[in-house]
């Protein structure tokens, strides 16, 4: 296992956030958790990236213990919903944040920025502001900044909440294609069934600070709680009343 | 319907604001060359002409250029280090509020205020004798009206400073730079690093026209300067006012000239800096 949590437990006051939480992760697999706003999936990205510490629980990367290293030292890079470019630098600059503060060669810099925009599709906009990109460009120069430092583990925070459904379904065919090509472990968290489902290979359930693993799709499917079993028994429902219409 | 401002109201802020000013720079730029003021002689070129030998103006120039240099390095560095050192204590505690109580001093309180703690005859010198630490009042540093201006420094920073504290905290805030702290973080950034290629750039580059607005107003300053500083160097609205008020109103036509060339060459400094300003801005 790349990553493995075990009992982890937070809260913020007198109100739990997240209840003995343990699950696993393969290197290369993605971990779709679904959960509803304030169900702790925030706070789980936050305390494996090193942002928040937790009250008790382990996590490991490697079998290393996580807690006593510090969020810059950890190769975890954590996306927020928005995609939160560096506005006083270009579409370049910005992709080249993380080898720049790594003091990489300049010759590398250029080549490895070069490669990852063309990759993303971004080379005609390398010396652009962020302001002159649309939200799904952002969205991506926001991916090719955390990706160019060869992260470990990526978690990824609602990362397409804002864009429109067609920009939406773009990025997650994008984020497909880059994660396969790149090999990248992911913990990717939406409150969007379809979404996970398109972009999960392992999935997970996270409400009320517990954590729900399913050992298979069918039944992350089935689970009365995910809402994709009635969500199906509903379209079937259209479908059967049209066919009826059209008889 | 949206409230559109009367033409006539419009029209009368403009003239207020712009007018009126353009008129007495053309005032003074008739009186330099003789064609206004009370004794105006007809067409001269000579007060231009005499404005190559006097070097007083110059000095008055420099010496406001490097006490407003001063002050805003001061004020800047001060303000930055605060918001970017010490916010739980900006967020949580008294120090913000503490922060306002400067800015709603008058300044010429401010400079009285400083006058009786740091001049030699001021309080810290009265304390420094009774511990001791001087035995004489040339003993005790000169703080205020000295000829490097450390009293007029002082206190602008006094009143600089928390304005631009209080300013940069609004921009960190608004920037949202604490989710770009925690997002560099995970970057592999360090905290100082975050600070040098994150939140300087974007906090000086937001505050840019303000930070500029406030060296104009230091440049300008009046009160402090006359009350803490010395009859020579002087702060250039400490020299014009002196030059303008003398008796003899032969030499207005050269104080109309050195005021003319003070606010032209302002307003000209003003102009490039908010376009180079404009063409960077975020």
């Amino acid at each position: 296992m790349l990553l493995t949590v075990s009992h982890l437990s937070k809260s913020f006051g007198s109100q739990p956030v997240l209840r003995d939480i343990s699950c696993g992760l393969a290197a290369g697999q993605v971990l779709a958790v679904l959960g509803r706003s304030g169900g702790g999936k925030t706070t789980l990205l936050k305390i494996l990236a090193g942002l928040e510490t937790p009250d008790a629980g382990m996590v490991l990367l490697d079998g290393h213990d996580l807690r006593p290293v510090p969020p810059n030292e950890r190769q975890l890079v954590y996306l927020y919903q928005e995609p939160l470019l560096f506005p006083h630098l270009t579409v370049f600059e910005n992709v080249a944040f993380g080898l720049r503060i790594r003091q990489v060669a300049k010759a590398e810099i250029t080549q490895r920025v070069g490669e990852m925009l063309a990759e993303l599709d971004l080379g005609a906009h390398a010396q652009k502001a962020p302001h002159q990109l649309s939200g799904g460009q952002r969205q991506r120069v926001s991916f090719g900044r955390a990706l160019i430092i060869r992260p470990r583990l990526l978690l990824l925070d609602e990362p397409f909440g804002n864009l429109d459904a067609q920009t939406r379904a773009d990025m997650q065919q994008l984020f497909l294609r880059v994660s396969r090509q790149h090999q990248i472990t992911s913990l990717f968290v939406t409150h969007d069934s379809r979404e996970a489902l398109t972009v999960g290979t392992h999935f997970g359930y996270l409400d009320r600070g517990i954590l729900t693993s399913f050992p298979s799709v069918r039944e992350f499917v089935q689970d009365p709680r995910t809402s994709i079993a009635a969500e199906l028994s509903f379209w079937e429902s259209i479908q059967q009343t049209a066919l009826r219409e059209k008889i | 319907m949206p409230f559109r401002l009367p033409k006539l109201l419009l029209g009368s802020y403009g003239l207020l604001v712009v007018g009126l000013p353009l008129a007495g720079l053309a005032y003074a730029l008739l009186g330099s060359v003789g064609l206004a003021g009370p004794l105006a002689a007809g067409c001269t070129g000579r007060y231009w002409l005499a404005l190559g030998h006097d070097t007083s103006l110059l000095y008055a120039a420099l010496y406001s250029a490097a006490v407003a240099g001063a002050v805003l390095l001061l004020s800047v560095g001060l303000a930055l280090a605060l918001v970017l050192g010490a916010q739980a204590s900006l967020r949580r505690g008294p120090l913000l509020g503490l922060l306002y109580v400067p800015l709603l001093m008058p300044t010429l309180v401010m400079a009285f205020y400083l006058f009786q703690l740091l001049s030699r005859a001021g309080w810290l010198a009265r304390v420094s004798y009774q511990a001791g630490l001087t035995g004489r009042l040339e003993d005790f540093p000169e703080l205020v009206q000295d000829a490097a201006g450390v009293g007029i420094v002082l206190a602008q920073v006094l009143l600089t400073f928390p304005f631009l504290a209080l300013l940069f905290q609004a921009i960190y805030q608004e920037s949202r730079l604490d989710d770009y702290y925690q997002l560099t973080r995970t970057l592999g950034a360090s905290a100082g690093q975050f600070r040098r290629r994150v939140a300087l750039p974007l906090l000086l580059r937001r505050a840019a026209p303000t930070l500029l607005l406030s060296a104009v107003a230091t440049l300008g300053a009046y009160d402090i300067p006359l009350l803490l500083g010395r009859p020579y160097p002087q702060m250039l609205s400490v020299y014009l006012t002196t030059r303008l008020q003398r008796f003899d109103l032969r030499e207005l036509p050269a104080a109309y000239l050195a005021g003319f060339v003070v606010a032209g060459g302002l307003l000209v400094l003003l102009v490039l800096a908010l376009r180079t300003i404009r063409r960077h801005a975020l």
